[in-house]
């Protein structure tokens, strides 16, 4: 009892309740109040004073502090029991809308590539076209050249023989002159006798143009009578400058009719257009 | 003072009712001890926004930290004053707050506080402030200094030129006198 006595007067307890002490000595002051239950009054004597002396200069908290403070703590007490807190709704609603203001920007940036892709679409499809129709026209225009070439290719070819043609003394030229019908036609024939061939110079030929219905026909005489060498026809614009007829190994004369398309067996004396007999 | 209704709780009930997280618990607390707990912070704490969310703090504290406190080592409002004077301390003592306040002077925050803001006098004590204040001032000062400044008992007794012992025993007298008045 003395001791409890003597503990007291050291005014230990005071700062125990005054929180002043460090742990070791507030385990002391509790194991010595857990002893000495006049130690335990006196700590709550004084508790009990400063209680009143704290109450005596109490400031009152502004009057929205309460509503504050039950906000904050009731709401993490009902996370405890309860699954759902509110906090987290504005913030995935925060975090929604602005991932539909990002969507509806996409949208609008996707709708107006949309458009410019339409757009660019038709300007291609256009040039496209224009492309397409200017290889057509650059095809036809190739297939005429093309053609074009052929034809001066072969025409050449004609040309370059008739030259060779009229140097061979082996051929020979037979020139046919107009009849009373058609005074001013004529027409040239390279005959090579040995080798029986008959070839129509396009080049020198001047016969009325024949319609088509009708062909001239060449006509070989041959000791007196006419034999057929074939049917051609008198273009502006003759295909081949050069025409390889029948072929004839003996002819004193040549002649030309104008039959009905495909040719006669025997010639049509009253159409004859030209003729001429062979000059050795 | 008070026309809305008060919850007022037994020592006993108030306890049980914290550590078991009974939201009347907190309420009861707050009717009773808020003010008390703000005088004390607002002594430490010059600025009244920041002593109420001390306060604020504190009652955070004093709902999550429920299981710590053991009713055999003290009463519970000892704990709670002790909570929020710890923490009134630790923000003073806080790089941020001393650079904001590096004029202020310590020394006459009771006089201070009291002279600026209304003090909720309780029906209880009502009629004691004479007596309070005709406390012997040497004996009050010390026990001011560590109640209500933040000081603890060394601090005190470095500040006033002191020894330890005299400091102790002045804080002992002081507490001798509250009781003869309170009890």
């Amino acid at each position: 009892m003395e001791e409890a006595k003597a503990y007291i007067e050291t005014g230990i307890l005071e700062l125990y309740v005054l929180g002043q002490l460090t742990v070791i000595e507030q385990q002391e002051v509790e194991e010595m109040a857990a002893e000495y239950p006049i130690i335990r009054e006196e700590i709550t004597a004084i508790e009990i004073a400063m209680e009143k002396y704290a109450v005596f200069h109490a400031i009152t908290p502004t009057s929205g502090l309460e509503k504050k403070i039950f906000e904050k703590i009731i709401p993490s007490n009902i996370n405890h029991s309860t699954e759902n807190s509110p906090k987290i709704v504005p913030l995935h609603s925060d975090h929604s809308a602005s991932t539909i203001r990002t969507l509806r920007f996409a949208l609008v940036a996707c709708a107006g590539l949309l458009i410019l892709s339409f757009v660019a679409l038709y300007a291609m499809n256009d040039k496209l076209g224009l492309a397409n129709e200017q290889i057509v026209s650059l095809t036809n225009d190739k297939e005429k050249f093309a053609s074009n070439a052929t034809y001066m290719k072969d025409a050449n070819k004609d040309l370059q023989e008739i030259a060779a043609i009229t140097d061979d003394p082996t051929w020979t030229v037979v020139k046919l002159g107009g009849t009373t019908i058609a005074p001013k036609a004529k027409l040239r024939v390279f005959w090579h006798k040995s080798g029986q061939h008959v070839m129509v110079d396009n080049t020198r030929m001047s016969l009325p143009e024949n319609d088509s219905k009708h062909q001239y026909q060449l006509w070989a005489i041959v000791k007196g009578k006419p034999v057929d060498l074939g049917v051609f026809d008198a273009d502006t614009q003759p295909a081949k400058l050069l025409l390889a007829m029948k072929e004839v190994g003996d002819a004193q004369a040549f002649a030309v009719t104008l039959e009905k398309r495909g040719g006669s067996a025997t010639p049509t004396m009253e159409k004859m257009i030209v003729q001429g007999a062979v000059s050795i | 003072m008070a026309p809305t209704k008060k919850i007022s709780l037994t020592e006993e009930d108030l306890v049980r009712a914290l550590k078991g997280k009974e939201t009347i618990a907190i309420q009861a607390l707050y009717d009773m001890y808020s003010g008390a707990l703000l005088g004390v912070i607002s002594r430490i704490i010059q600025q009244p926004e920041v002593a109420e969310d001390l306060l604020q703090e504190t009652f955070i504290k004093i709902w999550n930290s429920a299981d710590s406190y053991d009713s055999t080592k003290g009463r519970l409002f000892t704990w709670m004053i002790n909570l929020a004077r710890n923490l009134s301390i630790d923000k003073i003592r806080s790089k941020d707050f001393r650079n904001s306040n590096k004029n202020q002077d310590i020394e006459n925050n009771v006089d201070f506080i009291d002279s600026q803001r209304k003090i909720t006098f309780n029906a209880d004590t009502l009629g004691l402030r004479d007596m309070v204040t005709a406390l012997k001032p040497e004996f009050n000062d010390v026990l001011n200094m560590v109640y209500f400044k933040g000081y603890t008992h060394v601090e005190a007794a470095e500040e006033l030129n002191l020894p330890l012992g005299t400091v102790k025993t002045r804080i002992r007298m002081a507490i001798m006198e509250l009781r003869k008045h309170f009890n």
